[in-house]
């Protein structure tokens, strides 16, 4: 069982596969952790509970005595952002990063082993600093977020960016936990020798509740195969008081070739790197299959155009950070929908990035399938178009709109 | 080690006698021999803190305990005298700009939360806007008049930094309130800034003098003789800032806030201007220096269908050349700054919104 387990991370199956007997219910209410069972066994070099350690020793980033000081240490050229690219590469180069890691969890597993440090409630570690930890499984990674004030809206909750940079933030402390930060966002070691890297085609997300100032979000997140040479990587957000669901996300990424902007194959030395952290889980969200339509000048009912990307707007590699869009997508959304209706869920398909210079353009459309938008008492779907002036598309996106309800606290 | 204990009461968290305040762990204090001292310190105190939240709830506390999750899992608290409140932040992936570094916006937004934390652990209002009781009463509001950041050294992302904030009377018409930055990891102070404000009633938009009763209700928590975060002579807090020449040397015309720029209010929020004010700073400045200090006085509020301006020029120093301004701050040494003035005006009418200055130093690449 454990061999057919493992085997299927590096060949991923459907799941309908010899999984049958101990398939997960599709209830998104049973929390990841009870597939542990199922979970891939094999695990590298470092044990979940040592990681977990780690991440509260480490959290000053002190070496020997020594602060680590991670700008000096970049040893990897900045990428120059070239001619058109064809894919998104969604978040900073942190190639610093892993020497400066791998360094701190020695030191830290080191300095552990000094202390007679026993936690009294080891599975409620409080997370001092809001780093995050692998759970037990050692496959999902959790992380608690309290909301901050400038993180909430107009409507005093906590907005669809934040949430957003919430998934953003404990994806890159996933792979940082695992010790498998390579250069680049999630570039494995073996990534980076070949110049591969994941890039993000899809992402879609559905809010059930939106959080308040002082909340404090509980954001799980585990990868899975996608397809033969694809990733998928999903979120489950819980209010941390209550345990109910604030949102749940499932993102698609493909791994191209840096220099080329080529799909590439997974080889085997980066599946046998990260092929057990892939969880056989089902995506939290069903993919319904809907396709998203271009829209163009003559079908889109709003046009907000001259959006510049400002200078807080980009990463390192002077890009637009993903989670912008989002903004500029709802730019286009007349507020008379913003005051009466929240956002329910957001659906993107990422086509192209963009920098300081560009000048967006963002469409909307509110869709005529079966819905009078004459009266707004249900919900109804909106389609987005998000485009440079020159007609090149950066992002697809639909979003599906509810009525505000009173927000339970 | 000494357990900093926190009892959460219905005021919001105390300290129990014995605890230790978070000012004498100082960077000198060896833990099993290694001067991963601070961060030690609160780790084991979060852990404290979730056993004792879970014991305080168990006994019944439950409402306390509630209230005081999120404020435990901020690592902030007044200070044991009460006059100033200190929290720590980690500075997120989506946080860090162009420089790998922490942006002056997410500075700008950290000391506004742990303003409006200090705030709401006195007991003020938690609608953001840090009233007393007199003044919602009154239908008063404070609102920012000048902004002034100093940082010396820009946290990286998973770096965690304290702050520590105190309000104090400033003249009749206002108060101020002031920041100090430190890196938790070294204990070195990387940051410094002071703000004025002024009291402002909400529907009429007219300032108004800080009546007896609200000076009562707040400057209770403040310290009674002057605590300065610039405390040295001629500091740049202090520093007038002329209106720039026409025509400004670089401009960026035609700015709108975005959703995200609103306030509850539906005006833009303060730290929006910042990010205006760099929008017409060059490119080549941008590439190879970093904003040491901004200075901004607010002068008129901007709505969500303003268009604005943002107009800069270099700053002329006293011998006429527009380089090697030398700072008086003790925490800034001899090096090359550049220093800029600048104008947001509203597109249209040519209305001052504000008026600031920043300060630029080359950046060690």
């Amino acid at each position: 069982m454990v061999a057919s387990v493992a085997a299927s991370a590096f060949f991923p199956a459907p799941s309908s596969s010899s999984m049958a007997s101990c398939k997960a219910s599709r209830s998104i209410n049973e929390s990841p952790e009870s597939l542990s069972v199922r979970g891939i066994v094999a695990k590298p070099a470092s044990s979940s509970g040592a990681v977990q350690v780690k991440a509260h020793v480490q959290a000053p980033p002190k070496v020997n005595g020594t602060k680590v000081s991670l700008k000096v240490e970049s040893p990897i050229n900045e990428e120059a952002p070239s001619a058109p690219r064809t894919f998104y590469n969604q978040l900073p180069d942190w190639s610093f990063l892993f020497a400066a890691v791998t360094t701190i969890f020695l030191a830290a597993e080191k300095q552990f082993t000094l202390v007679d440090w026993k936690p009294k409630r080891p599975d409620m570690l409080a997370d001092a600093f809001g780093l995050g930890k692998i759970m037990q499984d050692g496959m999902v990674f959790r992380q608690n977020f309290s909301i901050r004030s400038y993180e909430i809206g107009a409507d005093r909750t906590a907005s669809i960016e934040t949430l957003m940079n919430h998934l953003q933030e404990t994806a890159l402390n996933h792979v940082r936990s695992a010790g498998l930060m390579g250069a680049g966002f999630g570039s494995t070691p073996e990534m980076t020798k070949r110049n591969l890297i994941w890039v993000v085609t899809k992402m879609q997300v559905l809010v059930e509740q939106y959080p308040s100032w002082e909340d404090v979000v509980q954001v799980d997140t585990w990868v899975a195969p996608s397809g033969k040479n694809g990733m998928r990587r999903d979120w489950h957000v819980r209010d941390y008081r209550t345990g109910q669901t604030v949102l749940r996300a499932t993102s698609v990424w493909v791994m191209i070739n840096k220099q080329t902007r080529r799909l590439s194959k997974i080889p085997d030395e980066v599946r046998a790197e990260i092929g057990s952290y892939f969880m056989d889980h089902d995506p939290i969200i069903d993919d319904d299959g809907r396709k998203l339509s271009k829209l163009g000048d003559d079908n889109a009912d709003y046009v907000r155009t001259g959006l510049n990307p400002r200078w807080g707007d980009l990463d390192v590699n002077q890009h637009v950070n993903n989670v912008k869009y989002i903004g500029w997508i709802l730019e286009s959304a007349p507020i008379s929908i913003l005051e009466s209706h929240e956002l329910a869920g957001i659906t993107m398909e990422y086509r192209r990035e963009c920098g300081k210079d560009s000048v967006l353009q963002s469409l909307a459309a509110i869709s005529s399938d079966g819905c009078d938008h004459g009266s707004l008492e249900t919900g109804f779907d909106c389609q987005h178009l998000l485009r440079l002036e020159s007609g090149a598309e950066i992002l697809r996106a639909r979003t599906e709109w509810r009525p505000k309800r009173a927000h339970v606290p | 080690m000494a357990a900093m204990l926190w009892c959460s009461t219905s005021q919001g968290p105390i300290r129990s006698p014995e605890a230790t305040p978070a000012a004498q762990c100082g960077p000198l204090r060896n833990w099993a021999g290694v001067r991963t001292v601070r961060c030690a310190c609160k780790a084991i105190s979060g852990l404290e803190v979730a056993v004792a939240a879970t014991a305080a709830a168990a006994s019944g506390e439950k409402g306390a305990g509630e209230k005081g999750l999120a404020e435990r899992l901020r690592l902030g608290s007044l200070l044991p005298d009460g006059l100033s409140y200190k929290e720590c932040f980690i500075i997120r992936c989506y946080e860090v700009g162009i420089n790998k570094t922490a942006t002056v916006e997410t500075i700008a937004n950290l000391l506004q939360e742990v303003g409006g934390s200090h705030a709401q652990s006195l007991g003020f209002s938690t609608d953001g806007f840090a009233t007393t009781p007199t003044m919602r009463k009154l239908g008063l509001i404070w609102v920012t008049s000048r902004m002034h950041i100093e940082i010396y050294k820009y946290p990286a992302w998973g770096e965690v930094i304290e702050i520590e904030t105190w309000c104090q009377s400033d003249g009749r018409m206002g108060t101020r309130r002031d920041w100090i930055l430190w890196d938790l990891a070294t204990g070195e102070v990387i940051g410094r800034a002071t703000s004025k404000w002024v009291m402002m009633n909400e529907k009429t938009r007219k300032l108004q003098r800080v009546s007896d009763e609200v000076r009562e209700e707040v400057f209770v928590h403040c310290p009674r003789t002057p605590r300065l975060a610039f405390p040295e002579e001629n500091n740049g807090s202090l520093k007038k800032i002329p209106k720039l020449d026409d025509p400004a040397q670089y401009s960026r015309l035609g700015l709108v806030p975005r959703r995200a720029d609103l306030d509850m209010n539906q005006h833009v929020n303060n730290v929006t201007y910042i990010g205006w004010v760099l929008e017409s700073i060059p490119q080549e400045i941008i590439d190879t220096h970093e904003l040491q200090t901004i200075t901004l006085d607010y002068r008129r509020e901007c709505q969500h269908d303003d268009v604005v301006d943002s107009l800069s020029s270099p700053e002329v120093s006293e011998n006429g050349s527009t380089n090697g301004v030398v700072s008086s701050s003790p925490y800034v040494h001899d090096q090359e700054l550049q220093q800029f003035l600048h104008f947001l005006r509203l597109s249209g009418s040519g209305l001052e919104i504000n008026r600031g200055c920043t300060v630029w130093r080359k950046l060690a690449r």
